[in-house]
């Protein structure tokens, strides 16, 4: 039990990273938040590998730091360099910011209503970490559905990978490193495609409403009959 | 002639057939990379292709004696019911191979794409076939997520072969929502190999032997019945979005009309059957644990919403591909709902029918690739009298279509036959009748465009005759077998099916 409080504190901050990348607007304040958020999830698996005492998942802090707190910014940063900036800020999202707050905070406390429901017995690292997960992963979900530019799916996704990894990590305590290491390179695979098609995108659409625009209306209007 | 070849694959060790089975295509990727000329990067796909294809039958006919492969401790698991899957790949991928060489290079002439392109679209062509075929022949559940999440981000990159911006919108939303579905899929999958190492009175302790599939289905008694539910939720959610299972298909039809035509076969052909292969490996460790129940119901439900979902929508298509799209989701429905079924007869039915869903499907792409080159358009409203301008792809267009809805006598007449007879002789007649409602929708949606295309007089004046004679193959071994499965079932095919069938029997 004498770990409970650094747990708690832990999942106090991610939660707190999280919340950051909810409220900003802009693309690059984003890449910022989600840069912190990676950080305390890797000082969080750091702690769970000392805790169970595994070298695989000290091996999992150091590659979640390097590939999703370095890498993945710098690919976003590079490909959005040169896309126009109404691409990459959120004027008019669907949901607005001041409810996707709130929608996130009643997210939280429905994840901790439902893990309870799990029988997870003893394990203090399941308890502490896994609601934090869940919410991860429904705010990521909210991100996606609530935000207008397609940059922001992007975004969603990746708060949603990092739920994901943690809720491997905190509810099975590890699985083992080759399916780990196939998950990871299969998110830096899809960060990497993902920024060929924003890239595409901005060169492609002249217009950040195009994307969103139903395609059966622009394809038959020229019809004849 | 059969027994002589069985005994010089004898010499052949199961290992040797396995692990060149998966070096194969990468191989082929590689040598297109060195090579960049348009001939040999063609040859060396089709040659890779055909290699598969060949080292398959060999599996096939080990799988059918031996009932089934593990090797490298458990590493690789094959059983009949990976040989289906197995099958189709390597047959669907070698059809499309010699297809490509014809539908690629008539774009390549037209311009469309240039020799960066066609290289990269072989290259993708093979890491798709590689990816594909890690998934039946792995134990570990955790590694099939990877491979199968691997093959959306290949086929993601197919996609957006034509820089335009309806594939670029498409490949972004199948991007996005098939790795979000996944993320559900990987959700389900810990969930079950919690459920695996939990103990309530233990620590946890992780063991990497207990998330292979055998392994699972052996302790599947002593699993939490709670945690199992929910996992299955997870999975049927998660692989079901990459199956195409109604209302998380969303995607399916832009990313299949926007494709390349062999991609879009392949996609629609193989691809959704790899991802029901997720489904129904944990169907059978979640039958074991809880009993068939409750999957069944879900897969009951699930399947007749994919089929009435599909059926008013095929109704309302005015773009050929997209017609077909939606076809698929039907068919991927009636797969689904027949393996919610549970009887013998339903699940030989479901496994027979996704078998001829794969070779009439490939068929009508095919077909409907080479009638939008010669028409220039996927408006079907625009394409008339295929059959007078391209008499032999109109004939076969005829026939998958005719195949596709199930008249007797092709193959999927059969499949769906026993489904529905299957289906009336169980408990589950509400479904079957509300089956046929649907299927009677998208039968005359179906028709009624096939007939519009297929007759009357072209509106702009077109040149007659066919564009090649390599599609024309490969739409002829598609329809032979058409025919084939539709009046007899080879029996080792039988034998398979059946082998098959009773792994979902025993648990």
């Amino acid at each position: 039990m004498i770990y409970n409080n650094i747990l708690i504190f832990l999942s106090g901050t991610l939660l707190i990273a999280t919340l950051v990348l909810v409220i900003k607007r802009e693309f690059s304040e984003w890449i910022q938040a989600y840069k912190y958020q990676t950080i305390v999830l890797s000082i969080m698996t750091g702690v769970i590998g000392y805790i169970t005492n595994n070298w695989e998942i000290y091996l999992a802090a150091i590659i979640t730091f390097s590939l999703k707190a370095v890498i993945v910014p710098k690919i976003l940063i590079k490909v959005t360099e040169k896309i126009n900036y109404d691409f990459k800020n959120e004027t008019t999202p669907y949901i607005s910011i001041r409810l996707s707050l709130v929608v996130s905070t009643i997210l939280v406390a429905l994840s901790y209503f439902l893990t309870q429901q799990i029988q997870l017995g003893e394990d203090v690292i399941a308890t502490s970490f896994l609601p934090v997960s869940i919410s991860l992963l429904l705010i990521g979900l909210l991100v996606m559905i609530g935000r207008r530019i397609a940059l922001n799916q992007i975004v969603g996704l990746l708060i949603l990978e990092n739920g994901l990894f943690l809720f491997t990590l905190s509810l099975t305590h590890g699985i083992s490193l080759i399916i780990e290491i196939g998950i990871f390179i299969d998110i830096l695979v899809g960060i990497v495609i993902s920024s060929i098609l924003i890239h595409r995108i901005g060169y492609t659409f002249d217009n950040i409403d195009d994307i969103h625009q139903n395609r059966e209306s622009i394809e038959y209007t020229e019809e004849d009959d | 002639m059969i027994g002589i070849i069985s005994s010089t694959i004898r010499i052949l060790p199961e290992s040797f057939l396995v692990v060149s089975l998966i070096l194969t295509p990468l191989l082929g990727g590689i040598l297109i990379t060195i090579f960049k000329k348009k001939k040999l990067v063609e040859i060396i796909s089709v040659l890779s292709t055909t290699f598969i294809l060949f080292l398959t039958f060999f599996l096939f006919s080990y799988i059918v004696d031996f009932k089934k492969i593990t090797l490298f401790n458990e590493f690789f698991y094959l059983d009949s019911l990976s040989m289906i899957i197995l099958l189709l790949i390597s047959f669907v991928s070698f059809v499309s191979s010699i297809y490509s060489i014809n539908y690629m290079g008539k774009q390549y002439r037209d311009g469309i794409v240039d020799d960066k392109h066609l290289v990269r679209y072989y290259q993708g062509f093979n890491i798709f076939i590689f990816t594909m075929l890690l998934v039946p022949i792995i134990n570990n559940m955790g590694l099939i997520w990877v491979a199968i999440e691997a093959t959306t981000l290949v086929s993601v990159l197919l996609i957006m072969i034509y820089v335009k911006e309806d594939p670029i919108r498409s490949a972004w939303k199948y991007l996005i929502i098939a790795t979000v579905g996944l993320s559900f899929a990987l959700i389900g999958t810990i969930f079950f190999y919690y459920a695996n190492i939990h103990d309530p009175l233990l620590p946890v302790q992780p063991e990497e032997d207990k998330i292979n599939w055998t392994n699972m289905l052996e302790n599947s008694k002593s699993m939490d019945p709670m945690i199992v539910k929910i996992a299955f939720i997870f999975i049927i959610i998660g692989y079901g979005t990459k199956a195409g299972i109604a209302p998380m298909h969303t995607w399916l039809p832009d990313a299949h009309s926007e494709s390349p035509t062999p991609i879009s076969a392949m996609l629609s052909g193989v691809l959704l059957n790899c991802a029901l292969y997720g489904i129904l490996r944990f169907h059978l460790i979640s039958s074991g644990s809880i009993g068939a129940e409750f999957s069944n119901n879900l897969l009951i439900i699930f399947g007749l919403l994919s089929v009435g979902i599909a059926s008013f929508s095929v109704l309302f298509q005015k773009d050929m591909k997209r017609m077909l799209a939606y076809s698929s989701v039907e068919n991927i429905g009636i797969v689904t709902l027949a393996f919610g079924f549970g009887g013998l007869i339903a699940i030989y039915g479901a496994i027979l029918h996704m078998i001829n869903h794969a070779i009439v499907k490939p068929l009508m792409f095919f077909a409907s690739g080479k009638i939008s080159q010669k028409y220039e358009t996927k408006a079907m409203s625009k394409i008339k009298g295929i059959v007078t301008t391209m008499p032999i792809t109109g004939i076969m267009f005829l026939i998958g279509g005719l195949a596709i809805v199930g008249l007797p006598p092709f193959n999927i007449f059969l499949s769906k036959f026993m489904i529905l007879s299957s289906g009336f002789s169980s408990d589950h007649i509400l479904a079957s009748s509300v089956l046929i409602i649907f299927l009677a929708v998208i039968f005359i949606g179906f028709v009624r465009n096939l007939v519009m295309m297929s007759f009357g007089k072209p509106k702009t004046q077109i040149k007659n005759g066919e564009l090649g004679n390599l599609s024309l193959v490969s739409m002829g071994m598609l329809v032979a077998f058409i025919i084939i499965l539709g009046i007899y079932i080879p029996e080792p095919l039988d034998i398979l099916i059946n082998d098959a069938a009773s792994i979902f029997k025993q648990v």
